[in-house]
């Protein structure tokens, strides 16, 4: 049987359909998660409330429109969580008093530390520091691009930005990882 | 416990190379970044288990909306707009009962018939005169017609309508298209018949007979939004044959009933229905009984 699209599996779900709401979470879960994974520096815990989060907006709104692909709502409705969640004051107070050596990793355009970078041991790190020096609309496009696999007009759907703006910020959000992991990968060669 | 890792989108070594490409990068630059790009991989996302999205699923499952299952029907029904609202004006058929249609069509064929007598009789003034029958009887069957559709919002079956699955906009949309389809028909029947008995105005007397019919129809549909629609139906017709009336024994015949303003009747008639039927889903709380 032929497999049902996202927009049909949706359209089943606001009529109150388990099976079909089953279905979109198994398809939806892991690579929704890996997202705000990365949005979120790495904080499983966060990440994952912010996945149950992002669900229970999907069903208690009732914004969908039928003839909108359902990937990039769903995206854009995980994204505007993640930033309303970093805007809120008690979480940028939580940073700003350092309660967390995750934390560091959070704050945008900062250079990295020498004690940072000790404690990005751990294979990946490196990338994640990489990540969190970028600024939040920078970061936000290479996670989709590169991590999510989303065509260019999928993040422009996403972000509800033009399409030249996706590319300019991939542009510099890419070149300015280059300019990070650059030292690395000379040593790595 | 350490999670099993998501994958990395890009399987092939030049599917990252095409998306710098197609972001715009030059060869050049995408030679420099690619190093860079490839090194992403090595950040890996956690993968949920599976018992994690049965416990995501046990989070959302009582947030599902659950619409009722009359509303589930109507949802059903909308998909088949059209089907719904001819099925649903089949059904009102059997409310108008035999007499509704019989009456009808000898109306009908009244007007013919005087209509092929007085060329007969009377040659000299016979399109004038024919079309005077012709406008008496065609808004008569617009008279008899809105009191029969509609009479079940006087018989206090405004309750009933409001529990049925179509809504009380529907039955009254179903029974104008009944009625005025009924009329249409005849109407047709009665070109044919003027068309075969050799008349040379069959459009003139067609349209005499047919605009004055909307006219009536939307005005008593417009008025029964706040008068009974006996009364309703009753002051339409009287108001038009008051209006033939005067422009009969006057000189305003010319003026009112010029055969250029033939089909100004039927556009104001079909405004009134429009707007009728708009206004008449709006003001259905006034016809619920007052406790």
């Amino acid at each position: 049987m032929q497999e049902r699209s996202d927009e049909q599996l949706m359209a089943a779900v606001m009529a109150g359909d388990q099976v079909a709401l089953a279905a979109l979470v198994t398809r939806h879960h892991a690579p929704l998660l890996g997202y705000l994974y990365r949005l979120a520096g790495g904080d499983r815990q966060l990440s994952e409330d912010l996945v149950q989060e992002t669900l229970l907006h999907v069903l208690r709104q009732h914004t969908y429109q039928f003839d909108r692909p359902f990937k990039p709502w769903l995206y854009m409705i995980a994204t505007n969580l993640a930033r309303d969640y970093f805007k809120s004051a008690a979480v940028r107070q939580r940073w700003r008093e350092g309660d967390s050596e995750e934390a560091l990793l959070h704050l945008y355009d900062n250079e990295p530390s020498p004690e940072e970078r000790a404690l990005v041991a751990e294979q990946g790190s490196e990338v994640r520091a990489a990540l969190a020096q970028l600024g939040e609309e920078y970061r936000v496009v290479v996670v989709l691009r590169f991590y999510q696999g989303f065509s260019l007009q999928e993040i422009a759907e996403t972000l509800q930005i033009p399409l030249g703006t996706v590319k300019s910020r991939l542009s510099v959000g890419v070149h300015r990882l280059r300019t990070v992991l650059a030292p690395v990968q000379k040593g790595v060669d | 416990m350490p999670h099993p890792q998501s994958s990395w989108p890009f399987e092939r070594p030049e599917q990252l190379a095409d998306a710098l490409r197609e972001q715009g990068a030059s060869p050049e630059e995408c030679a420099d970044l690619l190093p860079a790009v490839r090194r992403l991989s090595e950040w890996q996302a956690p993968q949920p288990e599976p018992a994690d999205t049965r416990r995501l699923l046990a989070h959302l499952t009582p947030e599902l909306p659950a619409p009722s299952p009359v509303r589930q029907a109507i949802r059903e029904h909308r998909q088949h707009r059209v089907a719904f609202l001819l099925a649903t004006a089949r059904a009102q058929v059997s409310l108008f009962g035999l007499g509704f249609w019989l009456v009808s069509a000898l109306i009908t064929l009244i007007g013919v018939g005087a209509v092929v007598v007085l060329r007969n009789v009377v040659p000299d003034q016979a399109l004038v005169l024919q079309a005077l029958v012709l406008r008496i009887s065609g808004p008569l069957l617009a008279f008899l017609g809105t009191i029969v559709a509609f009479r079940g919002r006087g018989a206090r079956v405004l309750e009933l309508e409001l529990v049925c699955l179509p809504s009380p906009l529907q039955l009254a949309i179903a029974r104008l298209v009944i009625v005025l389809g009924y009329d249409v028909g005849l109407s047709l029947a009665l070109s044919l018949l003027l068309w075969a008995g050799g008349s040379s105005q069959v459009l003139a007397l067609t349209l005499s007979w047919f605009t004055p019919l909307l006219l009536v129809a939307g005005l008593a549909l417009l008025l029964s939004l706040r008068l009974s629609i006996q009364v309703a139906a009753s002051l339409a017709y009287g108001s038009w044959l008051a209006l033939l009336t005067i422009s009969t024994i006057s000189n305003l015949q010319s003026l009112l009933l010029a055969p250029a303003l033939l089909v100004l009747p039927g556009c104001i008639g079909l405004a009134g229905l429009s707007i009728g039927l708009l206004c008449l889903h709006a003001d259905m709380h006034r016809l619920l009984p007052h406790p």
